[in-house]
């Protein structure tokens, strides 16, 4: 961080203070992860509101729903796997959000790449299904079956538009590939290098997020919002926070695949939000898909332009 | 007038006439025979033959151990004490394993030799060989102590034969440490026939279905072994000996056709064990339907034999250099593409028949098969960090698989069921078996921070360092698969709702927990650490001249983007802290409600109304992809059988001669359609 070399060490030259740079950028990262994350979820249910014609709700509205949830009276568990369940699903993302560098920091990137945090995404899923799944409710298992599908259908043009990515980079490290697009200019961009695997990544990033028309699985009328029926309190205020971490994770991604990453933070906070507006504004405007029509849709069409992405840039 | 044992075993030993390297043998058994009966001491005895094995050549003494336990498992098979004997002599072996000192130092011979006709049978050990020796004794004492206590007992109760279970299992251990420990073509045959009856005998034992699937796949083993009996003969016409040495040498002087024919026959050959595509049909039933813990043994290590044999020929001396260069006529295809493919289909095929299974053990036993696909895959695409990720799955694979076999067995008996339709809730009664079926799905979709996740990643990245888009979308596809599989396993066996019936179902056995639980550490600690496991497969690799995996502890190094697990496993058990501070810091105190307390749309819920999901549980997946299960490959093999019957059938026809004048009138037709 450049901040810390600043500080003036001469007395302790001896000491090697990098892995304390280090730990102080673990704590920050998930802290500027959450507090982002809140400001992209306030964003999305302003931009709801607006399409709605209603003023939509004050800035602080996100964090105020986080700490009313966990200050209600009756906390239902239906077991210790539904509790765990919520800490694999935040705990996963504060993880995540380590491995992507931001302005300043690289965190973790240099220790796994693209496909480690891939992976790493797909722990909150997992920690999620696990606590449905405990709640003993028919309701939240088909939400997880019907989620579980869902990622098999966007994973597929997601999967395709990382490898094309990373072998247009050369490299699977983020970092290199944030280096490589800033030190060529706004030419060497992702989105202008890459526009059809730029425009399947988009694709893939309205179903990672679980919008309209992709939320067939949380469906309120026909199961009672299927992962969340026996999710209140504080079990529903945890799905709050990762739901901050998964927006984040998403736009941040996204930004550093094919808008060049973040120069500073302002220009990087800017691009992230613009990202993430996309599929909210898109989210508001179309009805629901069932799982098996999405999973059609999604190895149809942006499957189709990420290979054809591939070609390209293969050749 | 009763003989004593000795004259017996005496009269037996002199009247064969055994070749030079058994006779030495022979006499050191008859010796060790006649002390027993002789001597009074028995302290001296037992001090004699262990001074005697400390002296043996290392791999002597290993064959000797193995062949031991078998021995003893033969005599004292029956006892109940047998399950630990079994356990502490599969211990032993492991001791001696480390003992030979071959992976890290130089290859060693086995002094034992048979010589047959001219031709010496003979054995050493390698890196490879140590590497695939480990997991197989490791898969046999994990099976061997599972099946020691509660497991057992159960098994005599229902009439079965301890004894002949034993054996079975101390067979299959010594068929694979001769078979990964031969030398030549035939101590590689005889090796090779010994595993493919050994493993009958083991998936034959209970009857009924599982002897059925085990003539099945006896059909295919046969073939399967007629196929290398053929590349066995190329090999030796062409280069007039069965060494190994001579044969590398014959393959370098082969022209492509020929090269091309070793590879089908070899490659068909291992492919049946390894169950490849199309010849993966006969595995998933005679694994499944085994007895429980020799399901185990089976599904974390038998066919990976397959997979030894394609290390030694086609990566070992063929080389994938060598594939690339084989172009198939009329394509863009090499055979290294060839069989890239071949693996990759073998991931997505096996994977997605395993999405719809309602029998656990069917589930896993169909996963086992895909998995075979990515150690095939990352060696065929041979570079550093790929092959290194195929050679590690087979270890990571083995413990993750025997995890998961043993946790579902131990459901099975408990509940009596591995039906996923008729259980569900067990967490609450099984919580440590819940945990060890945690862990190893985990590995198994190859998800962080468990060790399957390393081997796929390293796949993963040389698939695209290599620039290969669709294999590894394909592989990933797998993946994502196994990702909805095994959810629906942990799901219809551990969560939703409790049935009536298991109300009073207790934790597994302590004798079955130790092994389960003792592999999932291991799990953990390969994952978090996969330092140690790369270290022996960057040995095997040497030894193969592969490129060599640039390993650390913490995994691998590379500027184009490594993998450091000890940061990450790190990270996500830090991440779980903020997660469990977040959760259980702050906010009112949860209270757990019973499993009725639920919502059922203004329902009131009771205990004889199920209230859970199980059945077709993607059925949105399956309204899509259900009509693509077409069964082609059953279909192939229903007509293979039917065409074989009715030549079978011809043939008895002509053999009886019952239509003599039909067979003339054949032949004349026959006769002229050749001169014209």
């Amino acid at each position: 961080m450049d901040w810390l070399s600043a500080v003036n060490l001469d007395g302790l030259a001896a000491v090697d203070f990098r892995w304390l740079g280090l730990v102080l950028e673990l704590i920050l990262m998930p802290l500027i992860a959450f507090v982002v994350g809140l400001g992209l979820v306030l964003m999305l249910r302003k931009i709801a509101a607006r399409l709605q014609r209603r003023v939509g709700p004050p800035l602080s509205q996100p964090l105020w729903d986080i700490i009313k949830l966990h200050a209600k009276e009756t906390q239902t568990s239906h077991g210790l796997i539904h509790e765990i369940g919520i800490v694999m699903a935040i705990g996963g993302y504060v993880a995540a959000v380590t491995l992507l560098p931001v302005p300043g920091m690289n965190g973790l990137a240099q220790q796994g790449g693209l496909i480690a945090l891939l992976y790493m995404t797909m722990i909150p899923s997992l920690g999620l299904a696990l606590g449905v799944g405990q709640c003993a409710n028919p309701n939240g298992s088909i939400g997880i079956s019907r989620a579980l599908t869902a990622m098999l259908a966007y994973d597929v043009p997601l999967v395709i538009v990382i490898f094309g990515v990373a072998f247009h980079f050369g490299s699977l490290n983020l970092v290199h590939m944030i280096a490589a697009q800033q030190a060529g200019g706004i030419a060497s961009w992702g989105i202008v290098q890459m526009p059809l695997l730029a425009l399947a990544g988009l694709f893939a990033l309205q179903g990672m997020l679980g919008k309209q028309p992709f939320e067939i699985y949380v469906a309120p009328a026909e199961i009672a919002t299927g992962p969340m029926v026996e999710m209140g309190g504080k079990f529903l205020g945890g799905l709050f926070v990762m739901q901050c971490f998964q927006l984040y994770t998403a736009g941040v991604l996204y930004v550093t695949l094919f808008l060049g990453g973040g120069e500073h933070w302002l220009t990087f906070l800017f691009k992230v939000f613009v990202v993430t507006a996309i599929p909210m504004t898109i989210a508001m405007v179309f009805p629901r898909y069932r799982t098996e029509d999405m999973v059609r849709l999604f190895w149809k069409w942006p499957t189709m332009i990420g290979l054809l992405g591939i070609a390209f840039v293969m050749n | 007038m009763a003989t004593s044992p000795t004259t017996v075993m005496d009269q037996l030993l002199t009247g064969l006439h055994l070749p030079d390297g058994l006779d030495a043998f022979a006499g050191v058994i008859r010796e060790s025979l006649a002390q027993v009966t002789n001597s009074a001491s028995w302290t001296r005895y037992g001090r004699q033959s262990l001074e005697w094995l400390i002296g043996m050549n290392p791999v002597d003494r290993l064959f000797m151990l193995s062949a031991l336990t078998l021995l003893l498992m033969l005599l004292l098979g029956r006892l109940r004490s047998a399950g630990v004997l079994a356990v502490l002599l599969y211990g032993a072996q492991f001791a001696a394993l480390l003992s030979t000192d071959t992976l890290f130092g130089a290859p060693l011979a086995a002094e034992v030799r048979i010589t047959v006709a001219d031709q010496s049978l003979h054995w050493s050990y390698d890196a490879l060989s140590w590497f695939f020796a480990m997991l197989t004794i490791g898969a046999g004492f994990v099976t061997a102590w599972y099946a020691a206590g509660s497991w057992m007992r159960r098994y005599r109760e229902a009439g079965r034969s301890a004894r002949a279970f034993h054996v079975a299992l101390a067979l299959n251990c010594f068929g694979m440490l001769l078979l990964i420990g031969s030398a030549d073509l035939l101590s590689l045959f005889l090796g090779w026939e010994l595993v493919s009856w050994a493993s009958f005998l083991l998936m034959a034992l209970v009857g009924g279905l599982g002897a059925q699937a085990a003539l099945k796949y006896l059909a295919y083993a046969i073939s399967g072994a007629m196929l290398i009996l053929g590349a066995i003969a190329l090999l030796y016409s062409v280069g007039g000996s069965f060494e190994y040495d001579a044969v590398v040498a014959a393959i370098r002087g082969m022209t492509d056709a020929q090269v091309w024919t070793l590879l089908l026959l070899l490659g068909g050959g291992f492919a049946v064990k390894l169950a490849l595509l199309p010849f993966h049909l006969w595995q998933a039933a005679a694994y499944a339907e085994a007895p429980g813990a020799g399901s185990v043994f089976l599904g974390a290590i038998s066919a990976r034999m397959g997979l030894f044999g394609i290390i030694v020929f086609i990566v070992g001396m063929i080389g994938v250099s060598r594939l690339m260069t084989l172009e198939i006529p009329y394509t863009f295809m090499s055979s290294r593409e060839l069989i890239a493919w071949i693996a990759a289909l073998t991931i997505i095929v096996p994977t997605y028949t395993a999405l719809q299974q309602h029998d656990a053990r069917y589930l896993l036993a169909w996963h086992g098969i895909g998995q075979g696909g990515y150690m095939l895959l990352g060696l065929m695409v041979g570079d550093a960090v790929g092959s290194a990720g195929g050679l590690l799955h087979c270890f990571n694979y083995a413990i993750t698989q025997a995890a998961l076999l043993m946790a579902v067995f131990a459901v099975v008996h408990r509940t009596g069921t591995a039906d996923l339709n008729q259980l569900g809730g067990l967490v609450t009664r099984m919580p440590l078996t819940f945990l060890v079926l945690l862990f190893g799905i985990i590995s198994l979709a190859g998800l962080p921070p468990m060790a399957g996740f390393v081997s796929k990643w390293m796949v993963y990245r040389s698939l695209i360092t290599e620039g290969m888009p669709l294999l590894f979308v394909t592989a990933v596809v797998g993946t994502l698969g196994t990702i909805l599989s095994v959810y629906k396993l942990i799901h219809n066996i551990f969560l939703g709702q409790l049935r009536v019936e298991h109300q009073e179902v207790a934790e597994a056995p302590l004798s079955m927990l130790i092994p389960m639980l003792g592999l999932s550490a291991l799990i953990f600690l390969a994952g978090f650490i996969p330092g140690p496991a790369l270290s022996w497969v960057a040995q095997v690799q040497g030894q193969l001249g592969l490129p060599v995996v640039p390993w650390v502890l913490g995994g691998i190094v590379d500027p184009r983007g490594g993998l450091d697990m000890i940061w990450l496993v790190g990270i996500l058990m830090a991440g779980f802290g903020v997660g469990a501070l977040v959760f259980y810091g702050f906010g009112g105190r949860s209270r757990r409600v019973h499993q009725l307390d639920n919502y059922a749309g203004g329902h009131f819920l009771t205990a004889d109304v199920h209230y859970q999901y199980s059945d077709n549980f993607y059925a949105g997946l399956m309204h899509l992809i259900g009509p693509w299960y077409r069964g082609a490959f059953r279909w192939l093999e229903r007509s293979l059988a039917a065409t074989l019957d009715l030549v079978s059938f011809g043939a008895e026809g002509l053999y009886r001669l019952a239509q003599p004048t039909l067979l003339m009138l054949a032949a004349a037709v026959a006769m002229l359609a050749w001169v014209l």
